[in-house]
């Protein structure tokens, strides 16, 4: 069933289940016996294959890493502006934040308290540091308020609900490696539809610890013999068709990425030097554990070049929006702030660039449930030691709502894609971006 | 059309989750029209069969243990005698997404999809609407009066009924129609959904071009009546059991298959499953296996049963875990299933199925001594894929498995060691069964 992919729930009410970190589930796996024996017995396969190759040839290629908040963050609880008390109060009741400033060398907004969460004050503490630009107010013309259609709107960089590759996904199909699916990594379970291509290859992949593959009760000669017949019965799908190419190229990838990773995974437990984190990362968190991950793999010579990590947590606050939106920019704040500060110990930071957004933003007058309901006027934010720092867009003015009672757009999303494309990649936009010119641009990068 | 073997395991695959060799031969012998009876309808009175679950010594405890509720409806699969019910009920819990609520909730929803999943759709959809996971899980026992949340009433529309049809003005009346129900609660916990008068919205709305002081069964009504509704689920249900786009002619005879039918769900499935297009390209499977159809699969095919509560984490890592779908859009299936993650999880997944050691053993278990070495190389394969119910592989793929085979006893197994080191024929054994389970081909059906 081709579905535009997909969204965490609307399901802010009553959180019950028990939820398993993915640390626990690789704990309880047969991984941790295999991996002595795979990293000392196995010869090392011809390695040195294409993401080397890529990463030899442009050592400090730009990174641009997505972050994706799903469910439609609220702009007014995220960011809100302290000039408009009355208005504000009217519009949100008990939703409105503290008045307290947080934002360093900012008066006109405040940030959510759970955004100075985090080393170094978070991410109201990297606004402080001038590595913060928010850009409130982004979305685009006659917002469509559908989770699914406005995110792939986002994911495809298109106002389209045709089937597409990703924005991204177009730039690697012109710009990337024919042959290192280590160029652009989903380091959080599933693909990313932002890093889909029509030809490039690409990777899901959450460490190299994951990424390997092992016969139970083979060894030596008839293991490998065994996984070199893999890499035949992969050669050739079977037909044309969508499914059995997807079989045969994800099961190729697979070997490749596991090949590749391989010298990399850890030793009696212990991680090779490049993966151990240099800061504190927030415990019991997927998302950080992703963002640490990630920070490593950035440090190996894989070629990276565009990465993808979706948060946890409900950003959906239809209902019980103080505490959850509460928790879901606590874990944001502290798990980007370590990953911000692991980069910088690394001496990555000056080559890595984030973009943090969401699909939509929410409607300016809540409801009767403590929370608001499907709005236009999102927020997101790039970060990083070169981002550009401040209030990048104008903030939506509360007194000229649209017809629907919704904020005004005060940044096309396609304008931001546009820039990024050109200030930290370094390409035409147009090569991507249909219609290019019409955006115009934002400075984002310094 | 023809009716062979062939055609009843795709036919079982896509209705269900597999065809054991014997169902083959049988079904194939007993003819179309037989088969699809059967498939539609079941044997009145007929059990679930084949090997119970037993984890840690134990039957499953659904309520209690982590991941047994998944592991529980997968029993159901491998052993349900009307497969059919439980491919529906999976389509249904896609359809209807629904995700992180109790688990006595989620069961109940799971029995309610799986009851009334071939009826009448108008019905299922007013039990959904009532059904306590979906109420709390859409914000609908927060829909007040006062405060009207849109929740339900969006995805009622966008995801359950219709698609496109409709207006921002449809879904903000359509809330407002469908306020009044409340959660029960106190300290022990939620007491089911009531409907308190006081907190519906008794005035006048217009939904979908009708006006009047509607409530929560007229926006359903009116869902299920509109132009968009049936062609929207027709195809629906035709894109969850075939890959190739219907014709116009086709996707016409669907929607008046189920307007004649009084919007059964049923009339419609039995058209599908009968429709050629299902049988295309028997030679070459090309719908991409759910981890669930995919492990379900491999049990019911094998005959074998749930040994293990691995199989939660492994489906987790694959990208589907039961009762938790990533949104109330449900997962994204087809080729998405297939990333180098989930496809080295499948791998892993292989691992337990086929491990032999004495305190836990696989379903598939290959222990020392299976492999005979004096076997042809082909015969090492037929002997690997007999072990595995026969599961479909290409002809080219099985051409790479007996290279293999010959290759590993050119190089292995030296005539004066075939008595001496016979763990080379279980270790070719091993492997052969490993790529039977993991490779390209086991990802189609």
């Amino acid at each position: 069933m081709p579905r535009h992919s997909v969204h965490r729930a609307c399901d802010d009410f009553h959180q019950t289940a028990a939820a398993i970190t993915r640390r626990q589930l690789i704990g309880r796996s047969l991984a941790a016996g295999v991996t002595a024996y795979m990293a000392t017995n196995t010869p090392l396969r011809s390695v040195l294959e294409a993401a080397e190759a890529s990463a030899a040839g442009a050592p400090g290629a730009p990174v641009l890493v997505s972050v994706f908040l799903p469910g439609g963050c609220d702009l007014l609880s995220t960011l809100s502006p302290t000039d408009q008390g009355g208005r504000l109060a009217d519009l949100r009741g008990k939703l409105v934040l503290p008045s307290t400033p947080t934002l360093p060398g900012e008066s006109r907004l405040v940030a959510h308290p759970a955004l100075s969460e985090g080393l170094n004050g978070g991410i109201a503490g990297l606004f402080g540091q001038g590595k913060v630009g928010f850009l409130p107010g982004i979305d685009y013309a006659n917002p469509d308020l559908s989770h699914f259609h406005s995110r792939h709107f986002w994911e495809t960089g298109l106002i389209t609900a045709k089937d597409s590759p990703g924005w991204l996904g177009r730039w690697l199909d012109r710009h990337g490696s024919a042959e290192n699916p280590l160029q652009a990594v989903s380091v959080d379970g599933g693909l990313s539809p932002v890093l889909r291509t029509a030809t490039a290859p690409v990777a899901a992949v959450s460490s190299p610890d994951d990424a390997q593959m092992w016969i139970a009760g083979t060894w030596g000669k008839a293991s490998d013999m065994g996984l070199g017949a893999w890499d035949r019965l992969a050669a050739r799908p079977v037909s044309d068709r969508p499914g059995p190419r997807a079989a045969a190229t994800a099961s190729r990838l697979t070997k490749s990425v596991a090949d590749t990773l391989g010298q990399y995974r850890s030793v009696d437990n212990q991680p090779v030097a490049q993966l151990v984190p240099r800061v504190a990362y927030p415990e019991n968190s997927d998302f950080a554990d992703s963002l640490k991950s990630l920070a490593g793999m950035l440090d190996l010579p894989l070629g990276i070049r565009l990465a993808t990590v979706e948060a946890p947590g409900d950003f959906d606050t239809h209902d019980n929006q103080p505490e959850d939106l509460g928790k879901a920019l606590t874990d944001v704040s502290t798990a980007l702030a370590a990953f911000q500060a692991d980069l910088e110990a690394r001496g990555s930071a000056d080559r890595v660039l984030t973009f943090v957004w969401s699909e939509f933003g929410r409607r300016p007058e809540a409801n009767d449930s403590d929370g608001t309901d499907h709005g236009a006027g999102g927020v997101a934010w790039v970060q990083g030691t070169r981002a550009r720092g401040g209030i990048l867009s104008d903030f939506p003015a509360l007194d000229q709502l649209d017809g629907e009672g919704n904020l005004a757009v005060t940044m096309d999303f396609r304008r931001v894609y546009c820039s990024l494309i050109e200030q930290w990649l370094g390409t035409d936009a147009a090569e991507v971006i249909p219609n290019a010119a019409a955006f115009g641009r934002v400075a984002l990068v310094r | 059309m023809d009716w062979t073997e062939q055609h009843v395991r795709r036919l079982f695959w896509r209705a269900g989750f597999g065809a054991t060799p014997e169902e083959a031969t049988h079904w194939a012998a007993a003819g179309r029209k037989a088969t699809l009876r059967w498939v539609l309808d079941g044997t009145p009175g007929a059990k679930l069969a084949g090997p119970a679950p037993v984890v840690n010594g134990k039957p499953l405890d659904p309520l209690n243990e982590w991941g047994h509720d998944g592991l529980w409806w997968i029993d159901r699969m491998i052993r349900s005698p009307r497969p059919l019910v439980e491919k529906l009920t999976l389509f249904w819990h896609d359809h209807f997404a629904t995700a992180d609520q109790d688990t006595p909730l989620m069961l109940a929803q799971n029995r309610m999809l799986r009851r009334y999943g071939l009826g009448r759709f108008r019905a299922l959809l007013g039990h959904v609407a009532r059904d306590p996971a979906m109420q709390l899980f859409l914000s609908l026992t927060d829909n007040d009066k006062d405060a009207p949340n849109e929740n339900f009433a969006r995805e009622l529309m966008e995801l359950f009924t219709l698609a496109s049809g409709y207006t921002e003005r449809d879904i903000r009346e359509a809330a407002r129609a469908l306020t009044g129900w409340q959660g029960k609660w106190d300290d022990n916990g939620f007491h089911g959904i009531v409907y308190v008068a006081d907190r519906h919205d008794s005035g006048i709305k217009r939904v979908l071009g009708k006006r009047g002081r509607l409530g929560t069964d007229d926006v359903l009504d009116l869902v299920c009546a509109h132009p968009r509704h049936a062609p929207y689920l027709t195809r629906k249900l035709w894109d969850f059991f075939v890959t190739r786009p219907p014709d116009a002619a086709t996707a016409r005879r669907l929607v008046a298959v189920y307007r004649a039918g009084g919007g059964h769900v049923k009339p419609v499935v039995a058209e599908i499953l009968g429709h050629p297009l299902l049988y295309a390209d028997l030679d070459a499977p090309d719908m991409v296996k759910a981890p669930v159809v995919l492990l379900a699969g491999h049990l019911r095919t094998a005959g074998a049963g749930i040994t293990t509560d691995s199989y939660t984490w492994l489906l987790s890592l694959m990208g589907q875990q039961l009762f938790s779908p990533p949104s109330v859009a449900g997962w994204e299936w087809g080729p998405a299933w297939l990333t180098t993650n989930s496809v080295g999880a499948r791998f892993t997944l292989a691992n337990y199925l086929l491990r032999a050691d004495a305190d836990s053993p696989g379903p598939l278990p290959v222990p020392d001594g299976t492999g005979d070495p004096k076997l042809t190389a082909a015969d090492q394969v037929d002997t690997a894929l007999d072990a595995l119910g026969r599961p479909w592989i290409s002809a080219s793929s099985r051409q790479t498995l007996v290279d293999l085979a010959a290759g590993f006893y050119a190089d292995l197994v030296k005539p004066w060691e075939i008595k001496t080191k016979p763990q080379r024929a279980d270790m070719l054994q091993r492997v052969l069964r490993h790529l039977v389970l993991t490779g390209p081909d086991a990802h189609l059906h």
